[in-house]
């Protein structure tokens, strides 16, 4: 629970550098040419010729996008491994995932092209509805265990599978494409104005989240010592359960399902920062952020078949990664 | 498996007895034209020999281009089956279906007691041709890679069909079109065309496609040649940095049009100038007859492409990288 007290004072300016660095490597990354000195003159003296373009509506939006998104599943994350007290917790372990994919797959497969601004709000919808539907149903008098969370999850998730195979059979083989993509997990989609609609869900969860902190320690104590401590377990719970979910699902809504962030880089911030809450969660935001912006250059930039989904690079470097960190610790303890 | 044996051994028996009537049929004079040679015994693109002891009289189809060209040999008539996909001619609408291109369902087609089932390697499952096989109907395959293969695929499936005649004239006469879609002049400017098979993401036709082989038929080279893969993935970015001058959509239902913030990057030339073209998705995914139809229109952009253009070649080649 002490992470190494003395070491972590400089890893703060290190996880903002990182993601700093990450950001201007995305940003310097395409096929379109930009020189520094047209970079800085985009920037710093408004220029409009097509080098300033691409960098200020294609690659910033899509880097700062990167960094939103990983930021946020990894806040979210730590959330719920926190709720749930277990360390394979991740944003889309409670049907947040599902709710979202059926949520955008109806307006992406059964809607027309041109009503694709409706795809983020159906998919917060769905994943609104879904999360909310799992806490009800897990619910008892007593509260809520998480146990019958996860459960409850599984069987909704499993159940929304089923409705996203369905819809994928039958959808028009035109639009299947698409679909695919989305349920990927995709950045492509960053423009100004997703960045603009998404930053105040991602700000208010990470802030509340940020005053959950204390009550996220106690809560994993175990419920019982929660409460001694003069925690009200309930509501810390409710609350913790809703914010997440508002984070997940809002970024599940623009970016698709992009695995594994959520769920590794909780672990990885915690081997850099211990797992005092106040000091992982910020940790975990911005490592999360550097890591998704770094994914998503990577699949921009590694093929020469065109872009790779960015999810399956998570995924590629993010395994290792993980077994790398497990058995380190293995090691170690 | 008893039962399946027998039904070979009757086959092997019948096909030892059709060769027989059938020449007693010629020797009497009916009208069999000297290709028409039936038993007939011919390699498929697979190198299996499929052997035929009269003209198919029922024949299923397992794609939709070989639908097209049965039709067009004149040969509709013989067709009892066909995939969900088939919508061309109208006439193949109607006809039953056996599911689609890459899971024709085996039992129905058995059910159909088909004479001769035409097949691709190119979406057919093998192990699917494979258990027709075992049933003792004879599969042949066709898997054109290039507009020529398709022209020969037509006269062969002519002669498998009892109609080599007619297959050699609309051969003929579909190489002939695809001559005359050809630029006339060997210095025509050559734009850069990228053809797209969907919109949101931006999935482009590469090297490999018959999408492809149309566009530099046409006089135009391909934007998308520089990826690898017959279908890459395209950023917006990697758009802009493309700067096509004419734009191909293969549309399929509902997927045409460009989002406004693609379209609104009028670097590209094809955006700046209106010159995006809309095919239907069939006529260019299809490796059938109508595939020159789908010829004839990119050269008809192409051509409408260059007649807008200034007629000094010094400033068209300074506008270009």
């Amino acid at each position: 629970m002490t992470g190494g007290g003395k070491r972590s004072g400089a890893v703060f300016p290190v996880l903002a550098a990182a993601l700093l660095g990450a950001l201007a490597l995305s940003a310097a990354t395409g096929p379109v040419p930009i020189s520094p000195r047209a970079a800085f003159d985009a920037i710093f003296r408004g220029t409009d010729d097509t080098p300033a373009r691409v960098l200020l509506s294609l690659r910033l939006p899509r880097a700062l996008l990167g960094a939103l998104v990983g930021g946020a599943l990894a806040s979210s994350g730590v959330a719920f491994q926190a709720l749930l007290r277990n360390p394979l917790a991740d944003p889309y372990i409670l049907g947040v995932s599902g709710g979202a994919a059926v949520g955008a797959l109806t307006v992406a497969l059964f809607l027309s092209a041109d009503a694709s601004p409706l795809l983020p709000l159906c998919a917060f919808g769905g994943a609104a509805l879904s999360a909310l539907a799992v806490f009800l149903l897990a619910r008892r008098r007593s509260g809520v265990s998480p146990e019958r969370l996860i459960l409850m999850g599984v069987v909704v998730g499993a159940f929304l599978n089923a409705v996203i195979m369905l819809m994928v059979t039958l959808a028009p083989p035109g639009k299947i494409p698409g679909a695919l993509y989305w349920l990927m997990g995709d950045l492509g989609q960053g423009t100004p104005h997703r960045v603009a609609v998404l930053f105040p869900y991602v700000a208010l969860g990470a802030v509340l989240l940020y005053l959950l902190s204390r009550g996220l320690d106690l809560l994993l104590l175990g419920d019982h010592a929660a409460f001694q401590a003069g925690l009200s377990v309930e509501r810390v719970k409710t609350a913790t359960y809703l914010t997440a979910s508002l984070l997940a699902g809002s970024v599940v809504a623009v970016s698709g399902l992009i695995g594994f962030v959520g769920l590794i880089v909780p672990h990885g911030a915690r081997v850099l920062v211990g797992s005092g809450h106040r000091r992982l969660l910020p940790a975990a935001f911005l490592l999360g952020g550097a890591f998704l912006v770094l994914s998503d250059t990577l699949a921009r930039a590694a093929s020469p078949a065109g872009e790779l989904p960015v999810g399956a690079i998570t995924a590629l470097a993010g395994a290792p990664f993980f077994l790398y960190l497990l058995r380190r610790n293995g090691r170690r303890s | 498996m008893s039962s399946r044996v027998r039904i070979a051994a009757a086959r092997r028996l019948l096909c030892g007895f059709f060769p027989a009537f059938v020449l007693l049929a010629s020797a009497l004079g009916s009208p069999v034209s000297a290709t028409d040679r039936f038993p007939l015994a011919l390699k498929d693109d697979r190198g299996v020999t499929v052997r035929l002891a009269a003209p198919p009289r029922r024949v299923v189809s397992l794609a939709p281009s070989l639908t097209e060209i049965v039709f067009l040999l004149g040969r509709g008539g013989s067709l009892v089956g066909v995939t969900r996909f088939c919508n061309f001619p109208a006439a193949a609408s109607a006809l039953p279906k056996i599911g689609g291109v890459s899971d024709p369902d085996v039992e129905r087609i058995v059910a159909l007691s088909p004479d001769l089932v035409l097949c691709t390697t190119d979406g057919n499952p093998r192990d699917k041709v494979r258990a027709l096989e075992e049933m003792g109907i004879p599969c042949f395959a066709v898997a054109p890679q290039d507009l020529g293969a398709v022209f020969t695929a037509i006269e062969r499936l002519g002669v498998l069909l009892g109609a080599a005649d007619r297959g050699r004239a609309e051969a003929e006469a579909l190489r002939g079109r695809a001559r005359l879609a050809r630029p006339s002049s060997r210095g025509a400017e050559k734009p850069d065309v990228l053809f797209v098979v969907s919109t949101s993401p931006i999935i482009a036709a590469g090297e490999g496609t018959f999408m492809d082989e149309l566009v530099r038929l046409a006089g135009g080279r391909n934007a998308a040649a520089r990826f690898s893969g017959r279908y890459p993935r395209l950023s917006v970015e990697d758009l802009v940095a493309a700067r096509p001058d004419v734009i191909f959509v293969a549309g399929m239902a509902g997927v045409e049009r460009f989002p406004r913030e693609v379209t609104r990057w009028k670097e590209v030339p094809a955006f700046r100038d209106g010159s995006v073209v809309t095919l239907d998705g069939d006529l260019v995914t299809r490796p059938g007859p109508r595939l020159v139809t789908a010829l004839e229109r990119v050269s008809a952009a192409l051509a409408g492409w260059r007649s807008s253009r200034p007629k000094t070649p010094a400033a068209g080649a300074g506008g270009k990288r």
